[in-house]
């Protein structure tokens, strides 16, 4: 019986690679300007990744469309969403997904690998630096005034260490790719990142779909992610394992991230709080469970500093716990990550993590970043308001795609509306050339072409950085734009770090 | 467990357990109409007050509204202000289920997902008026297929027991609301039936057996012609039938005993004492002395006494654990 099933499989198979149809990536063509991750500039497929590419090639536009839409289902089956605020009705949206994967080879991501954890201890220990002795400051190596001005710096958490001395326990590097090719890094997220839970349910739906180019790629696994985050966080409790108590806190199934907080919840096996089913009493944070009150020891939160204590910071928060802060500053719970983390990912404190990362570790650099000039200083913002049409301005303090200027694309009114608003508040802003973001293959529902994309690669420590193999690809699915985030119509790819070589 | 979780397993399972109950009356009803010629009063009036919904529905359409079959159906399978149609049911369970899936799974989270998913689908409407039969019968197979995956893939820990205390205590409920209300259309007299005699009114009392999926069941157990006795018999007391209003409370009790035995404190023995009050007049009185104190008044009782066990889960369990509780 099962010989027969193989053989007719088999037939199957040959009968579709007879039939001419056409192949998934026929005709496609790279933008001259950008650097594209599977595709040479003359259209020919890059030889490192020859290999998985032909063979989701010869699957044919009709096999890929259905398996596309097979895709889709699983994702609308897991009710793999995020919520958006601004719907009424059916408040969950899918992430747009693309099952074209974005392909690195090892070589590539073990580099990129190192210098994200040379990144992220420099970023460490600047926090505990900056919330310490201020060595960095002291010693001039960074302007104190950039610093005390920093919408997440936050002068209460002065001497305050948290366990382990760990404050990034889980970061989102944002990693572009400019035309040469070489990775930088475009900005880093070490408060709440988010995005991680995408990686995996990606790569459990790809595997379904595709499961004959997995069985051929040799594809590092990312299904460690939870069990190493579980063990970082584990590693840091006040109290022995076995007898402590992780959660994670949520604001609420409204929040657009809830899916990934119950995700990863599930798969790290550990409940899922929401603000009101913890209280402080006496310096400890406590559960209320059917058997009573039970303490907490760590807590991976994914609400921010400033609504996460109304005693300490905002006053009208109702997502918060109060008394929080005080059980954290007096050793009896894990904060993860820890608070005042937003002083590190700062735009415009980002522009001298070069620097922290020559006077911490005395090593130099391994990955690049973008060149960024600071509004604050008069002589950057000259160049930013002479230059707006060039640049890329953004908001220090926001994320997602908001508060942004593109100004090669923006209108006149646009940029001088800008332009008022940079007079009027130059400490809110920085400024990018815009680069021309590496684009991968991307399928538009009708044939494949050249999309924008950026990559997210996540850290986790309790001391000793390691990274995901693999990454949330961001793709910007509209012809021309380099917006990805999905809050602005962008959608995400999975990523395959293999285990080939380039050279 | 934390309480918040407690009390979505709770309730998660009352819902899904509430959806199908509605979708097996009203499907049993359609059939039941078709077999036998019934004064329109009794046609659907029955399942408005089996579910508690006769005022409100009197209120948003006429008192005479009920005589329409198919705005009865409507409502009860689709109206989103009717707090125990079919949608809202679904959407509650689900809704209850989507905060706390890292507590119920992936696969349990996909079954009901599913059903959620299904009931938005334009197609699914086009079922509801092709084929209504297939409509509700979907609803109950996918709501059995929501309990086969949940005991088989969840652990039988605390969560669990909670999600089966709610399912049972709301089955129980179920089964005894059903019964009150057939047992009205025939002035609770005590007379013997046999399908000779009055043969719409066994029809009456096929169609509560088939509503309570205990027809085949039944027959097994009774063997010769039904009496009325034997199938309120059946229905209060059997054991062994899983529907049964003593069956489901003596197993919500054991569950409620699961649950009370990881406490520290004495939370919930005053509920397990309640459960036993009102099921001790089902145990221990024959079912002759029933009919003739008047069935109607002994499960009435036994509702309201349900209803504030009910209550008391949510007060002992689900309530703010607070500082107090720390000494």
């Amino acid at each position: 019986m099962a010989s027969a099933q193989s053989n007719t499989e088999g037939s199957g198979e040959g009968r579709r690679k007879s039939r001419k149809t056409e192949s998934v990536f026929s005709g496609y063509f790279p933008y001259p300007s950008a650097y594209d991750e599977l595709f040479n500039a003359d259209g020919s497929v890059r030889p490192e990744v020859e290999g998985p590419i032909r063979l989701l090639d010869t699957i044919g536009r009709a096999q890929f469309k259905a398996r596309q839409r097979l895709a889709d289902s699983a994702f609308l089956k897991g009710g793999i969403t995020f919520s958006v605020y601004s719907d009424q009705r059916g408040t969950e949206k899918l992430m747009p997904f693309d099952p074209i994967p974005r392909l690195v080879t090892g070589d590539v991501w073990d580099r990129l690998s190192r210098g994200l954890v040379q990144r992220i201890r420099a970023l460490d220990a600047f926090l505990g630096d900056v919330y310490g002795r201020q060595r960095i400051l002291e010693e001039k190596r960074l302007p104190r005034d950039i610093v005390e001005a920093s919408a997440g710096y936050r002068k209460q958490l002065a001497g305050i260490v948290p366990r382990g001395r760990v404050f990034i326990h889980v970061a989102g590097v944002d990693l572009i790719r400019g035309p040469d090719g070489s990775f930088a890094v475009l900005e880093d997220n070490v408060r709440t990142p988010s995005g991680v839970s995408y990686v995996l349910a990606n790569r459990t739906v790809m595997k379904r779909v595709f499961p004959s180019v997995f069985t051929q790629s040799a594809v590092r696994s990312v299904d460690a992610y939870p069990v190493r985050l579980r063990d970082a966080l584990g590693s840091l409790s006040p109290r022995k394992a076995g007898e402590d108590r992780l959660v994670v806190l949520t604001p609420g199934p409204f929040n657009s991230a809830y899916f990934e907080h119950s995700f990863l919840a599930r798969r790290m096996g550990i409940d899922l709080v929401q603000p009101s089913d913890l209280f402080a009493h006496d310096d400890k944070i406590y559960v209320k469970t059917t058997a009573g009150p039970s303490r907490v020891d760590v807590i991976y939160r994914r609400i921010d500093d400033e609504f996460l204590d109304p005693t300490v910071f905002r006053e009208d928060s109702v997502l918060g716990v109060p008394g929080i802060v005080k059980a954290y500053a007096a050793g009896n719970v894990t904060l993860a990550n820890a608070l005042g983390n937003g002083v590190a990912d700062d735009k415009a404190i980002y522009p001298f993590v070069p620097e922290m990362i020559r006077f911490y570790l005395s090593e130099e650099p391994v990955l690049a970043q973008v060149e960024t000039l600071i509004c604050a200083r008069e002589a950057d913002c000259k160049r930013v308001l002479q230059n707006l049409g060039k640049m890329v301005v953004k908001a220090v303090d926001a994320s997602g795609g908001y508060g942004m200027l593109m100004g090669p694309t923006a209108s006149k009114p646009e940029l001088a509306e800008f332009a008022n608003r940079i007079r009027a508040n130059p400490r809110g802003y920085i400024a990018q050339p815009r680069i021309e973001l590496s684009t991968c293959p991307t399928w538009t529902g009708k044939s494949v072409e050249p999309r924008r994309v950026d990559m997210r690669p996540y850290v986790v420590s309790s001391g000793e950085p390691w990274v995901l193999p693999g990454g949330l690809t961001r793709v910007a699915l509209v012809d021309g734009s380099y917006v990805v985030n999905s809050s602005q119509g962008g959608g995400s790819k999975d990523t395959w770090v293999l285990e080939t070589s380039s050279s | 467990m934390i309480s918040r979780v407690a009390e979505s397993c709770f309730w998660l399972h009352r819902y899904l357990e509430r959806a199908e109950c509605v979708a097996r009356m009203l499907g049993v009803n359609r059939l039941f109409l078709l077999d036998v010629t019934v004064a329109p009063e009794d046609r659907w009036l029955p399942l408005l007050t089996v579910t508690g919904e006769q005022s409100r529905f009197a209120s948003l359409f006429s008192e005479s509204a009920h005589l329409d079959g198919e705005l009865v159906q409507d409502y009860l399978t689709w109206n989103c202000d009717n707090p125990v149609s079919i949608a809202t049911c679904i959407q509650w369970a689900r809704e209850n289920a989507r905060q706390i899936r890292e507590v119920v799974g992936l696969e349990m989270w996909e079954t009901i997902n599913a059903i959620w998913q299904w009931l938005q689908n334009t197609r699914t409407r086009k079922l509801y008026y092709s084929d209504r039969d297939g409509f509700f019968r979907h609803v109950r197979d996918t709501v059995s297929t929501v309990h086969g995956v949940c005991h088989d893939t969840l652990l039988h820990d605390e969560p669990f027991d909670f999600m089966r205390l709610g399912m049972l205590l709301e089955r129980a409920g179920q089964t005894a609301r059903a019964l009150d209300a057939r047992h009205h259309m025939f002035g609770g007299d005590a007379r013997d039936i046999s399908a000779a005699d009055a043969p719409a009114e066994t029809a009456q009392w096929m169609a509560l057996l088939r509503s309570c999926s205990a027809q085949d069941p039944f027959a097994r157990w009774a063997r010769g012609a039904p009496t009325r006795a034997d199938i309120v018999k059946f229905l209060l007391k059997e054991e062994s039938f899983p529907r049964s209003v003593l069956h489901c409370i003596d197993r919500a009790g054991n569950f409620l005993g699961r649950i009370r035995s990881r406490q520290k404190s004495h939370k919930g023995t005053e509920l397990t004492a309640g459960l036993a009050r009102i099921v001790e007049p089902l145990r221990y009185k024959p079912i002759a002395t029933i009919l003739e104190e008047g069935l109607h008044d002994e499960l009435t009782r036994f509702i309201s006494g349900l209803a504030e066990v009910s209550d008391g889960v949510g007060s002992e369990f689900f309530g703010p654990g607070l500082p107090e509780e720390l000494a």
